[in-house]
């Protein structure tokens, strides 16, 4: 990208395309779907006004100033407005570019600035790495994680935010990476064969989840391969703005993944899911066309998959529950399903199905949204929990840890007794 | 510019968060969804209540800054540009629903609320308040009444104008002036309240809005029709109203609209088709009955190429919304959508369909209409983008050709939208210059010092 033309007041490396801030007709439709602006009532915090800035940026009409790069962050990407937009404008993208701007213009002060380059380009991206400074539990709690989880750059390190990551962090069990086989038989009369690609928040904070994903798969009929070489997905290093070590990830997953002989690669993490179809977007330049079309293609959530396949209903045992679904931006609005993990809920005998009012709006947990943004995050979830509370259900299913993570913490805090579930936890216990 | 003391004063009536000066913020509250138009302002303040408006308002009147009223920023004729700068004033924090009278059938809202909140709140009650423009979502109704707006249900039901009943507003000189009420009769003197409505927030601030309610439809159907032809379309519009059935919706999209339309939405709209109606009747279930077969058997007696009848009642909303999303689906096919307004007489429509068809052609451009055909208020969408200097000039052609024509047809430069900057040119044409010359006049009246929303509705030099 270094010899592209200089966007406007943008630095050439890692800018905007032009045509995607022009493509905004400015008729308002993102507003109402949009938490920040519902938050401010600003119209620089909605997506309108966020595309708006970007554009005067590209225009040379603004340099691309403070305000700019905190309009940056503010925005949760949790592309509600992408989902609202009939012109196809993608806000949260736009917004994600311009947090890699930022950090070409407001380098970081020394200190915050190795910890977060070691974070990011040294311990995300080598997971032996990653389990292993992490292993005593103290330290996993006390240091990396907390951060890891919230994917911080450690740029608002105060008191009151490592106690708030302190008291999200549940009970944490060893990794699960190590521990899952390379190839794992599928039971009954085999469908296919999948990979399985685990996500960091899960293999460290959700081992148990996904465990039963891949017990739900194999179950289901599926031989499930798990490369051990396989590293973040990259969505943090996009979500901070590094968008040279998530190409780096990112050609690594390709490489590894395509070389596997399987008809899907399956995730329980809406996060991953949403980096890895956006490989193809992110790669452009590589010139992989094909390759990155037909590994696009491989990608699904395992809900979207298992809804795709048919789920085999036989020998499901009655889960006597009422039940209502958060839909994770990640998932709902980055990738578009919606109806799936509904579907599979409903096909579970016994349940009842509630659904609340306003799924889609984000919990405010957002990457690092909740930790620097501790106000803001908490009026949006409170939102939240009064959605979930008037539906009187049992049982929350969600499908995304920073969403788990989120929701799990805040009902605690608001006393609140719904256990938070992944959609292949509650599979797990239909399959008994 | 606005000076120290000025801002203070502001600070002090409304508070801090609600005055904003940064570079930023004036920035993207420049521009409405009119494409090409952007302008600057000095000072954007957020009031909650009248008497913030009034107190802002004393504060232009006294440093004799612009001021330009602004609701959502959707309005499509450029009405809340700040185009001398000043003070924009954002109406939408005062988005409270202030009474909803079920004994007179009434609601009193600020005028900040959204259409379609306010909607819901009423429908509630068993109650219905029926303008709903295609930005329903994130309108405001101080910008509804502003620009008079029409909606889908407008054919049936009329536009904003037919519900207002009563506006209290704030004029120039930073007093409060109250019109209409809650009697359903009132001579009372001039007709305040309806020479406010329309006028572009060139008179008055509005801050209260009282609107009319009526019991909502018992029963409904809705149709989707398509043509092989699109003058058919405008056949069978005509026909239905000539055979004194007049549905509450009859929408049209062309082509274009379609497609694009579908590309978000995607719900399965026949693509090669060159037109589709958006047909509903309501009413008493009997009625519906009734309507429902006459306008099947005219669309078959036309030569509707297809006619689908909604399967039910979420079927239905996700037709009118997909409708709803034609203007922006559009802006999909290219950086810039310039989009016209014009209305014709209803038995005009199909020779409306061929001329756009001609002059499509003649100027060489991408066109997506679609619009409230039973209003016979259309939008000629020119695709287009605006780096093209020559393509600009071309698409300017086509709409002084086409307007030209509909004048000549009895038709208007601006079904629903307004003047405001886009169309200055074209309403002297229209109304002639004694018709400007006493518009100029009743500004004058109401805002002699000129610093209310200058720029807007008159050319400049028109007298
Ligand atoms: C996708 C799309 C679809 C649309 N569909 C329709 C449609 O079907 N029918 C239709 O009629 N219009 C339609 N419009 C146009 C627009 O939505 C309407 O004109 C709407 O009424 C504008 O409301 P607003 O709150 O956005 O006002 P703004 O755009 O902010 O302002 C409009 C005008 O009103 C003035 N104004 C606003 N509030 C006040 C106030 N409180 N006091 C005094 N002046 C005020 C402003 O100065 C300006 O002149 C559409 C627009 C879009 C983008
Ligand atoms: S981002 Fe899309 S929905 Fe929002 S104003 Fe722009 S075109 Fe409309
Ligand atoms: S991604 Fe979410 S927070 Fe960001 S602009 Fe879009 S709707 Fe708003």
């Amino acid at each position: 990208m270094a010899d592209k033309e200089k966007l406007g007041n943008f630095t050439p490396e890692n800018a905007p395309e032009y045509e995607d801030v022009l493509q905004c007709m400015r008729c308002g439709f993102c507003l109402p779907t949009c938490p920040t602006f519902a938050l401010s009532g600003r119209e620089r915090s909605s997506p309108r006004g966020r595309v708006a800035l970007a554009r005067a940026v590209a225009e040379g009409k603004l340099e691309f100033t403070e305000a700019v790069k905190e309009e940056a962050f503010f925005c949760l990407d949790c592309r509600a407005c992408t989902t609202a937009c009939p012109s196809g404008v993608r806000a949260g993208e736009v917004m994600e570019i311009c947090r890699s701007q930022a950090h070409q213009f407001f380098p970081l002060k020394h200190v915050s600035k190795s910890f977060r380059e070691f974070v990011l380009q040294k311990m995300l991206p080598n997971p032996d790495l990653l389990e292993t400074s992490m292993l005593p539990a103290r330290l996993y709690q006390k240091l990396g994680i907390q951060w890891l989880v919230r994917h911080s750059q450690l740029l608002k390190l105060g008191p009151e935010w490592v106690d708030k990551a302190e008291r999200m962090i549940p009970e944490l069990h060893p990794p699960l990476r190590p521990q899952l086989a390379d190839v794992i038989p599928a039971e009954g009369e085999q469908r296919g064969r999948v990979a399985f690609f685990l996500g960091c928040i899960m293999t460290l904070m959700y081992p148990e989840v996904s465990r039963q994903t891949v017990r739900v798969l194999t179950h289901q009929g599926f031989e499930v391969v798990t490369p051990k070489e396989q590293k973040c997905c990259g969505a943090p290093h996009l979500t901070e703005g590094d968008r040279d070590t998530t190409k780096r990830i990112a050609q690594h997953n390709l490489d590894l993944f395509m070389a596997l002989d399987v008809d899907a690669i399956v995730t329980d993490c809406a996060g991953c899911g949403a980096a890895l179809k956006e490989y193809e977007e992110l790669l452009e330049e590589a010139g992989e066309h094909d390759k990155l079309a037909t590994f696009r293609a491989k990608i699904k959530d395992v809900s979207e998959f298992l809804a795709e396949q048919g789920l085999r209903t036989e020998g499901l045992k009655p889960v006597k529950k009422i039940v209502t679904y958060h839909e994770p931006c990640h998932l709902c609005h980055a990738q578009g399903i919606s109806k799936q993990p509904r579907e599979l809920i409903k096909a579970i005998p016994g349940i009842v199905y509630r659904e609340m009012e306003e799924a889609s709006w984000c919990c405010g947990s957002a990457a690092t949204f909740s930790l620097k943004y501790t106000t803001e995050s908490q009026q949006i979830l409170d939102r939240k929990l009064e959605n979930i509370r008037a539906t009187g259900a049992e049982l929350l299913v969600t499908a995304n840890p920073g969403c788990h993570l989120q929701l799990a913490w805040g009902l605690k805090q608001a006393g609140m007794t719904q256990e938070v579930v992944h959609i292949t936890e509650l599979l797990g216990i239909a399959t008994g | 510019m606005i000076s120290e003391t000025a801002i203070q004063t502001l600070i002090d009536k409304l508070g801090k968060e609600n005055v904003i000066t940064a570079a930023e913020d004036l920035l993207v509250l420049g521009y409405d969804s009119t494409p090409g138009l952007h302008a600057t302002p000095d000072l954007v303040v957020y009031p909650t209540d009248s008497e913030q408006v009034q107190s802002v308002m004393q504060v232009a009147r006294d440093h004799k800054v612009p001021i330009t009223p602004r609701g959502s920023g959707t309005g499509l004729s450029g009405g809340s540009i700040p185009v001398d700068g000043g003070i924009v004033i954002c109406l939408n924090k005062m988005d409270k629903i202030l009474e909803i009278d079920e004994e007179n059938l009434t609601a009193t809202c600020q005028a900040g609320v959204v259409t379609l909140d306010l909607f819901n709140a009423v429908a509630a009650k068993g109650l219905f308040y029926p303008p709903d423009p295609g930005s329903q979502k994130i309108s405001t109704l101080g910008g509804n009444v502003m620009e008079d707006a029409g909606g889908l249900r407008g054919l049936k039901y009329g536009v904003t104008r037919d519900y207002v009943m009563a506006l209290k507003c704030v004029l120039p000189d930073g007093s409060l002036l109250s019109t209409g009420g809650k009697s359903v009769k009132d001579v009372a003197g001039y007709a305040f309240k309806d020479l406010l409505i329309g006028s572009e927030g060139t008179l008055a601030i509005i801050t209260e809005i009282t609107v009319k309610l009526i019991p909502p439809p018992q029963d409904k159907r809705t149709f989707l029709a398509y043509f092989d032809d699109i003058s058919i379309a405008g056949a069978a519009v005509s026909k239905i109203i000539a055979a004194k059935i007049i549905p509450s919706t009859m929408e049209i999209m062309d082509k274009a609209t379609i497609n694009c339309v579908e590309d978000y939405v995607k719900i399965g709209l026949p693509r090669e088709m060159a037109a589709l109606l958006l047909i509903e009747v309501d009413g008493h279930p009997a009625m519906v009955t009734e309507e429902a077969e006459g306008v099947e058997r005219i669309l078959r007696e036309v030569g509707a190429a297809e006619v689908q009848v909604a399967k039910d009642a979420e079927e239905a909303a996700s037709l009118a919304a997909a409708r709803r999303t034609a203007l922006s689906a559009l802006a999909r096919v290219s950086p810039t959508t310039l989009l016209e307004d014009a209305t014709v007489p209803r038995s005009m429509l199909a020779e409306t369909f061929t001329l756009i068809e001609r002059l499509t052609k003649k100027y060489a451009l991408t066109v997506g209409t679609f619009g409230h055909a039973g209003d016979g208020n259309l939008h000629p969408t020119v695709l287009c983008d605006e780096r093209d200097a020559d393509e600009m000039k071309r698409a300017h052609a086509f709409y002084d050709e086409l307007y030209e024509q509909v004048l000549a047809w009895g038709g208007t430069v601006s079904g629903e939208h307004g003047i405001g900057i886009a169309k200055k040119e074209y309403l002297a044409r229209q109304i002639g210059p004694g018709g400007v010359a006493v518009m100029k006049r009743i500004k004058q009246a109401f805002d002699p010092e000129g610093i209310l929303n200058p720029g807007k509705i008159f050319a400049d030099g028109q007298e």
